[in-house]
């Protein structure tokens, strides 16, 4: 379960990029979390996984406090999560392969296992003709599957995509979020930041509305089972 | 443990082939650092067996008179030999004087040749013990026998050789100060080429934190790459030294004289080899874990 609690973020004075968000998101939730852009959607996923910290407040992942873990341990939180980083953030001067072997490497996984779930993983996202590719090769859509597929790779417990289907056009979007809904019937927690309307309204069970920081509505799985 | 080790070699090989033009550029930066430290190490390295070579060389000439009775110059000779400050004694003739000249003064052959008589005097030479340092027993064993009859006049280089030595000293103490300077200058830009070059992969190591890397696993192919450029480096400036070190005798020619012993080059020993190689790979390896280091905070 990942639980935040008031959590506040200036990167500059006297602009909140975030400001008292609390949120409880259940193990097993599929979850968007949407806005304009400049709402913090952003600035929430990397607050969770860590890669920037709060001004303020409080982050629980399964029990423990995030802030409290060791910067020198903070490698065990991060190999349970799953990122698809807005800008894919991939190794250009390595193969796809060996950008999606990455998670598993890390693992220490062998090399025999590792060649077969980069492969079957690729195959998820349509990517596995393009195995030995550099992603400088790629398209942008391409990419930033390869994004995707690097981060279920080693089938983590949350997966949290930033814009994931941001560079793709309707159809292929559809797909990716089927993948990650699968991913999430499996057992993962499953959080995406967008502003794809259409897609929110197809597979969002749980919607969190931010604006200027600040949550503006939240939705979940019940209310809309319980809307006419 | 062979497999990942396996992996991080293969991981640093791709590294290095895949960013070779910066690598290219890193091995050259290191290697013409190297090269000169490597360069003034030959010099300092001649210096010292230069001084060296004159304190083993130091000699006292006894010059004879014309006609001494060759059983007055064996007298000569064991007096000469009795001191303990001397090593060996050795006659030497007229005609062998005349020779030794010819041979150190090739130029002067149409002089020499044109003689009629031979100018050289017969003498007594006298090596020093090189350890010997009571200078004041020498140099009064030598005004002894400066008036001793039979004896025309005495050689003696000891000021020379003790001003050598003092130059030599000079030259040893200005050589660890500069050659410190340049260790620490060539130190710090060879750290700052392989500070650069793991800047400018910092998103790679972003990614891998990002993805649950540990610090170590981060850090190994680096350390592999940053060793395995200082080493290059280090081994291709010794490969050019040697360039340098046979070319440089034929650019300069004879025109120097004497000069020119002192100004020439001799090759690294075997334990300055080693240690050029194992500063080069040390400095790759320092330049890339502290480089690295920088990025490995959340």
């Amino acid at each position: 379960m990942i639980e935040l609690f008031h959590i506040w973020k200036q990167y500059q004075k006297p602009f909140w990029a975030l400001s008292d968000v609390s949120l409880q998101i259940k193990d097993g939730d599929f979850y968007f979390v949407t806005g304009p852009s400049g709402s913090g959607k952003t600035t929430l996923l990397k607050i969770i996984f860590r890669e920037i910290l709060p001004t303020e407040g409080q982050i629980v992942i399964d029990g423990v406090n995030v802030l409290k873990i060791p910067d020198s341990r903070i490698f065990a939180l991060r190999r349970h999560l799953g990122i698809v980083f807005q800008d894919f953030r991939l190794m250009f001067h390595r193969s796809v392969f060996d950008n999606v072997a990455v998670p598993l490497q890390v693992l220490g996984v062998p090399r025999k296992e590792i060649r077969r779930r980069v492969f079957t993983t690729l195959q998820q996202v349509n990517m596995h003709h393009k195995i030995w590719e550099l992603p400088s090769h790629l398209s942008y859509g391409e990419q930033q599957r390869v994004a995707i597929a690097r981060a279920i790779v080693n089938n983590p417990d949350i997966i949290l995509a930033d814009e994931p289907t941001g560079n793709l056009d309707p159809e292929l979007a559809f797909e990716i979020i089927t993948i990650f809904k699968e991913i999430n019937r499996r057992g993962a927690t499953v959080v995406i930041g967008s502003h794809d309307r259409e897609l929110i309204r197809h597979f969002g069970d749980n919607i969190l509305f931010l604006q200027k920081g600040r949550i503006v509505a939240k939705e979940g799985r019940e209310d809309k089972e319980g809307r006419p | 443990m062979i497999e990942k080790l396996k992996f991080f070699v293969r991981v640093a090989g791709l590294n290095l082939w895949h960013f070779r033009t910066r690598n290219i550029f890193s091995v050259t930066i290191i290697c013409l650092s190297f090269l000169t430290v490597g360069i003034f190490l030959s010099l300092s390295n001649n210096l010292r067996h230069t001084a060296r070579e004159l304190q083993n060389n130091m000699t006292i000439a006894f010059f004879l008179d014309k006609g001494l009775p060759a059983g007055e110059v064996e007298k000569l000779e064991a007096e000469i030999r009795s001191p303990d400050f001397i090593e060996s004694v050795r006659f030497v003739t007229p005609e062998e004087a005349l020779e030794r000249f010819r041979a150190g003064f090739p130029e002067l052959e149409d002089i020499v040749s044109s003689l009629t008589d031979n100018p050289f005097p017969a003498s007594i030479e006298a090596r020093v013990r090189s350890k010997a340092s009571r200078s004041g027993d020498i140099i009064g064993f030598v005004a002894s026998l400066r008036s001793r009859p039979g004896i025309t006049d005495v050689q003696f280089n000891q000021d020379w050789v003790e001003k050598m030595q003092a130059f030599s000293r000079m030259a040893g103490a200005i050589g660890f100060f500069l050659g410190g300077i340049l260790i620490l200058a060539s130190f710090f830009i060879i750290s700052n080429v392989i500070k650069l070059n793991v800047f400018a992969r910092h998103n790679e190591i972003e990614i891998l934190r990002l993805v649950g890397s540990t610090n170590l696993f981060i850090r190994i192919p680096f350390l592999i790459e940053g060793t395995v450029l200082g080493l290059l480096g280090s081994a291709l400036s010794l490969g050019l030294l040697f360039v340098v070190l046979e070319a440089f005798p034929l650019y300069l020619g004879s025109s120097l004289g004497a000069l020119q012993e002192l100004l020439s080059f001799r090759y690294p020993s075997w334990p300055q080899i080693a240690g050029l190689l194992a500063a080069g790979a040390g400095i790759g390896f320092a330049g890339s874990l502290t480089s690295v280091s920088k990025f490995l905070k959340i």
